[in-house]
């Protein structure tokens, strides 16, 4: 958190909302904010660029909320905090949120900031991987926590996952450029803008052109907080939308934003540009534009329960919760 | 290093910058071997990194540092506590010995989770985790040390009519200072190590987060710098705790002399029993500890799993068995590496200690190197490794061998500093060859640190196979444990807990077994309690 960004809470919970509201625009005069916390699902980035954006440009603040953005990590599951109530928001994917409900924990998913799944097979223009059929007979690197998406890509195109010879890497492309590995497991925001940073062409196959239908970075809460807290959830999910507008609208103050907010992150700005870019259609499609960002219908989660049901997580319409977007976009 | 050769000017200065050359020298044609792998950057490229980002490395160290040294502070404070309570009230040393185990068994993805949901953001977890990665290292060498105190100090404190207190501030404390120095060199690293990986968590800043950053994004530079300025700190503390150690302890040891007779024992059956007892009573302790934790803090079970949920888990519920079923593959799968990856992290700890007792030339080549094993972290370097030896034994059995001989090395050295200078003396007096000065005399004074130091790898090496086998194998109880991120089977992590934390108490004993085997032979005096 900035300096600034403190400074502002600190006012805010005095009770001088005017000078907040001077600086912020007068829409929403409150007397008191609420502090709630977002989990993010991993370490900041232009990933989370519209929550920067609803937090910068006080489209939270002038809800009443003021919302904390807890940085994730490789140790830092989304779902502990949640379910604990640190974090009144948490922000999943559609078989993670499955996985935990199977487990127990009472989740709904309130938005869907990537319509598309950024699940992708990367690989090296030498030696392409432009189908799924292109897998057989490969070597792919992967952390073995996503064997299941490799079985579900395979099932879902006829694909004998035993002609692929699956390498346990970290989430790493070097494995791919040292010639390891034919290819790599990754999302299609991280590891192959790496390589493009890096001057290394890759090949990109997104796994949701092959029917790999599946919600991510999914907004959870809890059934509890949908009963008791809806108005914070509906100005945090409010802003949330407002900043993911705004990012679409302007790509380059979303990046700058983000450089500047974090100058101890180890962030490069080619590198956040242009993930920056690559995450717009995976967030934003013709069903976003027609019912607003977040939005999902009843024919997605159909997809989507499909999809769970091959990665062995059975799943009901009812874990999708629209009632908070219906308030916002309504 | 400090260690074994007296810094003597200007040879040592000469010495050091000899080894620093060496070792820029082999990174840099280790460099060139792997160029274009994006896997090792040289010092040419790491040195130019560092001149462009030296403002942004800087404000991370420092985060980390204080991260570090609060982690250093408390763990070893924690040590010294619990080593004391041993000492003072000898009863409670199984209970004790086996609460700091089992902590120490924790993994990662476990305490992450709680630590975060405990402390929120800041840095607490880091804090906690850097001192839960030191205490261990520091306890068990101190228990050690409070009891390898020579015979004929306490005779002396008899014969001036001093009862038991004197014994201890006179002889067990001041018998203790070389392996609390020890503990407190591994400790160094181990802290830094700890803290890096602590900001795993969900830490906003720190040369950990950076790590993270520089491996996904290719930036093979940013990677080895950060790895470069860690190992360096991590140097620089140990050599400062070095000075110190030499300063502090007793410049010649004395000759710890064997009283011949052994405490009067009873029959087996009845020793057999008590122990039996003890061990059970000490497991139903833990267990309540456990749930009691768990309680205090009101963690929600839906990630931190009470004993009762465990209970269900594996012996009640409907499909129990297929969850023992799991449990049991992956745990004999563990196993089979566990065995040669602990030998093989002892075997090299104690090997180099012995070969710089032999040609302390090596020290300020071979000490630095360690150091740098030891504190940049296994997800920098296992690549690496894994490149050079693959993904089979050979490359699982370095990565753990990498990740735990660091202590077994430090014990060993100080053990080695252990021997009599008198017997000592009188060898070099009569010209014996430093194998026989070895053999004779350095390495039975060696055996009380060699067994700390079989002991601390055995949970160290438990942990280490699971991590080996998170990063390069995808099989046995780290695969299954590093699958909870994604599948929030929090069930199945605390049950491969559960073995993790059996089995190292198992070892633990059985090293213990043989301790006392051995040392009833070379060293009784230290049996004596």
């Amino acid at each position: 958190m900035t300096q600034f960004d403190l400074s502002r809470r600190h006012l805010l919970g005095m009770g001088l909302g005017g000078i907040s509201a001077m600086a912020f625009g007068a829409r929403g005069l409150h007397a008191q904010t609420t502090q709630v916390a977002l989990q993010l699902s991993w370490l900041h980035s232009v990933q989370f660029a519209g929550s920067y954006i609803a937090d910068e440009r006080g489209f939270w603040a002038d809800r009443g909320l003021s919302v904390r953005l807890d940085a994730g990590g490789p140790n830092a599951p989304v779902e502990p905090p949640v379910v604990s109530g640190t974090a009144l928001v948490g922000i999943s994917a559609a078989d993670y949120t499955a996985a935990a409900v199977q487990q127990g924990a009472p989740f709904r998913i309130i938005g869907v900031a990537m319509q598309n799944n950024p699940f992708a097979i990367a690989s090296l223009p030498a030696n392409p991987v432009n189908e799924p059929k292109d897998l057989e007979g490969k070597r792919i690197g992967m952390p073995l926590a996503n064997m299941p998406v490799l079985r579900t890509l395979c099932t879902l195109n006829g694909v004998d996952i035993e002609r692929i010879e699956v390498i346990p890497t970290q989430y790493d492309a070097a494995p791919l450029v040292a010639g390891e590995v034919d290819c790599l497991l990754c999302w299609s925001t991280d590891l192959p803008v790496a390589m493009f940073v890096r001057g290394i062409e890759s090949v990109t196959m997104l796994m949701a052109d092959f029917g790999y239908t599946l919600h991510s970075q999914t907004y959870i809460a809890t059934d509890d907080s949908l009963a008791g807290r809806r108005a914070d959830l509906v100005a945090l999910m409010a802003g949330e939308v407002q900043g993911w507008e705004a990012y679409r609208a302007d790509l380059d103050a979303a990046t700058d934003l983000t450089l500047a907010r974090f100058p101890d992150a180890g962030l490069d700005r080619p590198t956040q540009i242009e993930q920056a870019r690559r995450q717009v259609p995976l967030m934003f499609s013709d069903l976003t534009d027609a019912n607003g960002f977040g939005w999902w219908t009843d024919d997605t989660v159909a997809q989507n329960i499909e999809t769970l049901a091959l990665l062995g997580m059975p799943v009901e319409a009812a874990l999708w919760d629209r009632s908070i977007l219906e308030e916002v976009h309504g | 290093m400090t260690l074994l050769a007296q810094p003597r000017w200007p040879g040592a200065v000469g010495r050091s910058l000899g080894s620093v050359a060496l070792v820029l020298v082999l990174w840099h044609l280790m460099a060139l071997s792997v160029a274009g792998s994006y896997m090792l950057a040289g010092p040419v490229a790491v040195g130019q990194y560092l001149a462009e980002n030296h403002v942004l490395i800087g404000r991370a160290l420092w985060v980390t540092v204080q991260n570090a040294g609060w982690g250093f502070l408390a763990g070893n404070l924690a040590a010294i506590v619990l080593a004391l309570i041993v000492a003072l009230v000898p009863q409670s040393r199984m209970l004790v010995s086996a609460v700091a185990l089992v902590v120490f068994c924790l993994p990662l993805v476990a305490t992450g989770p709680v630590l975060r949901v405990l402390y929120g953001p800041g840095p607490g977890p880091q804090i906690t985790l850097a001192a839960l990665s030191v205490y261990f290292t520091t306890f068990i060498p101190l228990l050690v040390g409070l009891r390898a105190a020579p015979g004929n100090w306490f005779d002396m404190i008899r014969l001036y009519g001093r009862g038991t207190w004197s014994a201890f501030v006179h002889v067990r404390i001041m018998a203790a200072m070389p392996y609390l120095m020890a503990g407190l060199q591994v400790a160094a690293p181990a802290a830094f190590l700890g803290a890096m990986v602590g900001e795993f968590t969900g830490a906003e800043r720190g040369l950990g987060v950076l790590t993270l950053r520089a491996m996904r994004g290719l930036d093979v530079e940013a990677t080895w710098a950060i790895a470069l300025v860690a190992a360096s700190v991590s140097m620089l503390a140990y050599g400062a705790i070095g000075l110190l150690a030499d300063r502090i302890s007793p410049a010649r040891p004395e000759i710890l002399l064997a009283t011949g007779t052994t405490p009067p024992r009873g029959p087996l059956a009845l020793r057999a029993l008590r122990g039996l007892t003890l061990v059970l009573a000490t497991g139903a302790v833990l267990v309540g500890l456990w749930w009691l934790a768990m309680e205090v803090f009101a963690l929600s079970r839906f990630f931190a799993k009470r004993p009762d949920d465990i209970w269900r888990y594996l012996v009640t519920a409907a499909n129990a068995e297929a969850h023992r079923a799991t449990l049991w593959a992956a745990s004999q799968a563990t196993l089979v590496q566990v065995v040669p990856g602990y030998l093989a992290g002892l075997g090299f700890g104690a090997g180099l200690a012995l070969l710089l007792a032999l040609a302390p030339v090596l020290a300020g080549a071979v000490l630095p190197l360690a150091i740098a094993l030891r504190s940049v972290p296994i997800v920098a370097t296992a690549p690496l490794i894994v490149l050079a030896l693959g993904r089979g034994p050979v490359g699982t059995i370095t990565i753990v061998a990498v990740m735990t001989f660091f202590p077994a090395l430090v014990a060993c050295i100080h053990g080695l500093r252990q021997a009599p200078g008198q017997a000592l003396d009188l060898m070099r007096l009569y010209a014996t060859n430093p194998l026989a000065r070895l053999w004779h005399a350095q390495l039975p004074a060696m055996l009380p640190a060699f067994f700390a130091a079989a002991r601390l790898s055995v949970p160290a090496a438990i942990l280490a196979v699971t991590v080996a086998e998170w990063l390069a194998t995808g099989r046995g109880l780290g695969a299954l444990m590093a699958m909870t991120a994604s599948t929030s089977d929090y069930n199945l992590l605390w049950s491969a807990i559960l073995v993790v934390a059996c089995g190292s108490a198992l070892g633990y004993g059985l090293v213990g077994l043989v301790e006392r085997a051995v040392l009833a032979r070379v060293a009784p005096e230290q049996l004596r309690r």
